[in-house]
Parts: C-alpha cells; sequence; structure tokens
C-alpha cells in the first residue's frame, strides 16, 4: 500500500512535468501551468479579488503546513 | 472583468529580475531550512514571509504580467496530474495517513528534516510564491 501511494504522488508529480514541458514548446496549445494560475487569479466578484485571495491564500497555507506545523 | 493594461508589464523592472530576485530568495531559503518543523521560529517565519508575499500578491500598486484572455481546450490536461494528485491524497488521507498509506506531507517530513533539502523546498515554495504575486 505504501508503495502503491508513493506511486501515485509520485506519478502525479511526473506528468505535471510532462505536461509542463508540453505547454512550453513552441507551438504548443497547452497553457502553461503559469497561465492557468493567471487565468484562474482573474476572477472576481464584484470588487474582491476572489481568485486572486483563493491562489495565494493556498500557497501561504501550503508553505505554513510544509514548513512549521 | 476587464484586465487593467496600466497595471500588467511584460518587461522586467530593476527589482523583478533574476539578478536580484534569485539571491534575495537564496537568502531567505536558506535561513527558513534552518528551522525545524513544529517550532515557534519555523512557524512565524512561514506566517511572516508569507504574509508578505501574500500582502505584496493582493497590493494593487505591483505591475503585473499580462494575463491570457482565456484558455483553450488544451488547459485540460492540467487535470490530468491535479486528479490524480487529488485522488491519492483525498484517500491517503480518508484512511488516516498511516504508515503504510501515507498522504503526500507525511512523505515528504522526513525528507524535510535535512537542513539543505529543507532550503531548496523553501526556494521552490518561495519562487513559485514570487512567481504568483507578479501574476
Amino acid at each position: 500500500m505504501r508503495q502503491l501511494a508513493i506511486a501515485g504522488f509520485v506519478g502525479a508529480l511526473v506528468l505535471l512535468v510532462v505536461v509542463e514541458w508540453t505547454a512550453r514548446r513552441e507551438g504548443s496549445r497547452i497553457p502553461t501551468l503559469g497561465d492557468v494560475c493567471a487565468y484562474v487569479m482573474r476572477y472576481e466578484v464584484g470588487p474582491v479579488p476572489v481568485g486572486r485571495i483563493a491562489v495565494i491564500g493556498f500557497w501561504w497555507w501550503m508553505g505554513w503546513h510544509f514548513f512549521a506545523r | 472583468m476587464e484586465q487593467q493594461p496600466e497595471l500588467s508589464a511584460d518587461v522586467p523592472r530593476a527589482w523583478d529580475r533574476p539578478v536580484f530576485s534569485v539571491p534575495i530568495l537564496v537568502f531567505l531559503s536558506l535561513i527558513g531550512g534552518q528551522f525545524a518543523s513544529f517550532s515557534a521560529a519555523a512557524n512565524l517565519y512561514s506566517i511572516g514571509l508569507g504574509g508578505a508575499l501574500a500582502w505584496v500578491g493582493l497590493s494593487p500598486r505591483i505591475p503585473r504580467r499580462a494575463v491570457p484572455a482565456r484558455l483553450g481546450p488544451g488547459a485540460r490536461w492540467w487535470l490530468l496530474p491535479i486528479l490524480i494528485f487529488g485522488v491519492f491524497e483525498a484517500a491517503t488521507f480518508m484512511l488516516g495517513s498511516r504508515d503504510d498509506f501515507p498522504t503526500f506531507s507525511k512523505l515528504a517530513d522526513p525528507l524535510l528534516e535535512d537542513s539543505l533539502a529543507r532550503s531548496a523546498a523553501y526556494f521552490a515554495w518561495l519562487s513559485a510564491f514570487w512567481g504568483l504575486v507578479r501574476r
């Protein structure tokens, strides 16, 4: 079971790298992860930048979770 | 939800160039790598540094790079790694994150005990954070 979990996480991370690498090739129709994040961060509800708060807040929490908790 | 062209910049400012930002991020990462998990210093440092970057990222005064007007159907490829990761994280979390079926963070904990590896991970986190802030 432990090997299955490791394989799953490593597989997902390898896929992430492969998709990003493919996205950066010339003429690719896949946007980079940065472009996807930037697009999500554009989402606003009225004057509130909900997408920006969510993405930045999530990344802030990630750092605290891995380095401090 | 119009894009604000006066706040978008494709030309990096002097302080936004890697020659300035990378040494600062390396310095901050080396400091962060010295604090052990669960310590008050680690909490203060990660919350303080992340809070400062979040404040910069939410400030409308910071110039941002141009945002794509729309995402093509190729963006769906991103769902694949996200879904696989999400399924495994949810499954391991719901089963209690045991040693024989651990969550991602439980797997990462032993690797992050080494200060050099911790600094490298800090650098990855801060670099991505800095990238998000300017988007």
